[in-house]
């Protein structure tokens, strides 16, 4: 069961440690510039950059992670709340990066089915072909063919 | 030549002019309205803008680009790479303007640039060449009654392409219509036009490069080969020199075809004849690229030789101060190109502000690069922020040293090839130099790529944790006090 366990999100994974995982971590050293354990034979060193309270910044070889320690409290606390419904369907087409349209192969009103090539977006000189990840009705087309694009800009709404 | 302009932006642009204004000579630069605050602009002893943003109406425009260079003075034009590097019309502009262009005359480039024509030339020397179409083609259906013919894979390939633009596998019969769509209309539209030709695709291929040098008065020598078989989309985006593989009798063997390669074109200035090596190391010819290449630091780190400065004497008439005997290779040289795009979503472009930057120094290492913290990525042009390139006694130390430089190398504010060159540096298949262009393929698809990445977040996982729970004094401290080795 995981509710003896305690829950670690790091740069959006989630890990999930029980007590004696967590018992058998030799700390090798302490300091938060060289911060050094050991866990299943294997040393892990890093930089501790930043902690409040469970939220963490840690820096691995030059990269950062953000991480946020949930202990069982925190759970529970979590699980009080609203459960979140998830969202398994996208409601629209965002540019996944700066770029111009170039080709526009839906309609308004059009029905279209998993992988279904939905735009052509030109981006760092490469054509970049935009496909749909799911079944779903073109509800609007907020773009035009030639048009320059921002990134995350919404082109395509869905029903 | 007392001043020379810099037809070029970037990093290329900042470390043609270091050689220049090393050499005494005066520096012109050349920018668009959003490069204004442009290193490259900074470090110039001129600048003038040649207009708005998109390329065709800067950085491509000839007639502005020479009008300002006779205004100025300028006795002589370096195009760096890209841009307007392979365009004869360009070179044959600037000679007329009574300017020195510094790469090589019109013909040899309009030769090289055209593959089919290349291939035609090089034919007489007895250069080995994979199978394919010999005439350019735009026809579909005829098309594919070739590839079906020569049989898939197949590569399309623009005519009139580099750099992996225009360019496409096609592993399928099914998927061969859509992908000539796509590589005539990317030709089209990144070089006016649409030609392709059609080729076998080699199995485990490695991309072999050999940098040359010819002077006017008819010498020309190589300076030995560059591996740059780990790349993304088509695009390199690691190199070395030398190639962990070739004996010693092929190194001598392909240097020599290049040389001839570049014989045949009566070639004059640095260029690179690039090779294909299949797994039994057989090599064929590809292509040859009439300009500075993007990774010519690895060369320049083991021969020791300044490849724009000889850019440059040769573009004064002077003859090659040093023969091929002279030239040994020495030591390692590897470089990363440093994208702002994330190696974990297929490396799709990831551009923004700067909002960090610390450069790594030391022996070994060095940067080309042209961003300073705060400045933006702009869309416009291509994503490579630097080249992070190491140097050592052996390959050993020289992936060592890019190790090292790696991390302490700090860029934030968008994701980059960085932690990638990490993974390439630690991987079992890179060290032991048994690799080929599938590396990407192979070793860091989107799901491996995933894996790796969340074994690093465990790692961060279990450090927090451990800090955690040591400061709330519940886990043990080993008790040691105070090592005196550190990690490094």
């Amino acid at each position: 069961m995981t509710d003896k366990n305690i829950i670690v999100n790091a740069g959006g994974f989630e890990f999930s440690f029980t007590e004696n995982e967590i018992s058998d971590i030799d700390v090798l050293s302490n300091k938060t510039d060289d911060f050094c354990l050991l866990h299943n034979q294997k040393t892990i060193s890093g930089e501790i950059i930043s902690s409040k309270d469970k939220a963490y910044k840690v820096e691995i070889d030059g990269e950062r992670f953000q991480v946020q320690i949930k202990s069982q409290l925190d759970q529970i606390l979590d699980n009080m709340g609203l459960n979140k419904p998830k969202v398994s369907k996208i409601k629209s087409i965002k540019a996944p990066m700066p770029g111009l349209v170039i080709e526009i192969n839906v309609e308004e009103g059009q029905t279209v089915s998993e992988n279904d090539k939905i735009l052509i977006l030109e981006a760092m000189k490469m054509e970049n072909v935009i496909k749909i990840p799911h079944e779903a009705v073109v509800k609007k087309i907020n773009i035009v063919k030639g048009q320059a694009v921002d990134k995350g800009q919404i082109l395509i709404e869905l029903e | 030549m007392k001043k020379i302009l810099v037809a070029n932006r970037g990093e290329i642009a900042l470390r043609i002019m270091r050689t220049i204004k090393k050499m005494g000579i005066k520096t012109v630069a050349v920018y668009s309205e959003p490069d204004v605050q442009a290193l490259h602009v900074r470090f110039a002893d001129e600048a003038v803008c040649l207009g708005v943003a998109a390329s065709s109406k800067s950085y491509l425009n000839m007639d502005k680009i020479i009008k300002f260079a006779k205004e100025l003075g300028v006795d002589g034009i370096h195009p760096g790479y890209g841009f307007l590097s392979e365009n004869a019309i360009f070179a044959e502009k600037v000679t007329k303007a009574g300017i020195t262009f510094i790469g090589p005359e019109p013909d040899s480039i309009t030769l090289m640039g055209s593959k089919l024509a290349a291939k035609d030339c090089v034919k007489k020397y007895d250069i080995p060449m994979v199978p394919g179409t010999d005439t350019a083609i735009t026809d579909i259906p005829e098309a594919q009654k070739i590839a079906a013919e020569i049989g898939f894979p197949i590569l399309i390939k623009a005519s009139a392409g580099g750099g992996g633009k225009g360019m496409r596998v096609v592993e399928k019969a099914a998927d061969f219509v859509e992908q000539m769509d796509r590589a005539i209309s990317e030709a089209k539209s990144a070089f006016g036009d649409g030609s392709v030709f059609i080729e076998k695709y080699v199995g485990s291929p490695r991309h072999i490069e050999v940098q040359v040098l010819g002077d006017k008065h008819g010498n020309i020598v190589h300076l030995f080969e560059r591996e740059c078989s780990i790349q993304r989309r088509h695009q390199k985006v690691i190199e070395e020199a030398p190639s962990g593989i070739l004996t010693p009798e092929i190194r001598q063997r392909i240097g020599e075809a290049a040389v001839k390669v570049a014989k045949s074109c009566n070639y004059v200035g640095a260029g690179t004849v690039e090779f294909l090596l299949d797994e039994n190391l057989n090599f064929y010819f590809l292509e040859m690229n009439t300009r500075l290449q993007v990774e010519h630091p690895v060369t320049e780190y083991i021969t020791g030789v300044d490849l724009v400065e000889e850019q440059i004497k040769i573009a004064r008439g002077e003859k090659l101060s040093f023969s091929q005997e002279d030239l040994k290779i020495e030591g390692h040289s590897v470089e990363l190109r440093v994208y702002a795009e994330d190696p974990l979503n297929d490396f799709l472009p990831s551009i923004g502000q700067i909002t960090k930057y610390e450069r790594p120094e030391g022996e070994g290492i060095r940067l080309d690069d042209a961003y300073e913290e705060g400045m933006e990525i702009p869309i416009y042009y291509d994503p490579m922020i630097a080249k992070l390139v190491t140097y050592g006694k052996d390959r050993t130390e020289a992936i060592q040293k890019m190790n090292e430089a790696i991390k302490s190398y700090k860029i934030e504010g968008f994701a980059t090839t960085l932690p990638f060159g990490l993974f390439v540096m630690d991987h079992e298949a890179f060290r032991s130099a048994q690799f080929d262009t599938h590396f990407v393929k192979n070793f860091f698809s989107k799901e491996q790529a995933q894996n790796w990445q969340k074994a690093k977040a465990k790692n961060a996982a279990l450090l927090a944790l451990a800090h955690w729970k040591a400061n709330q004094t519940n886990l043990k401290v080993a008790e040691v006090e105070n090592t005196n080795w550190k990690k490094r």
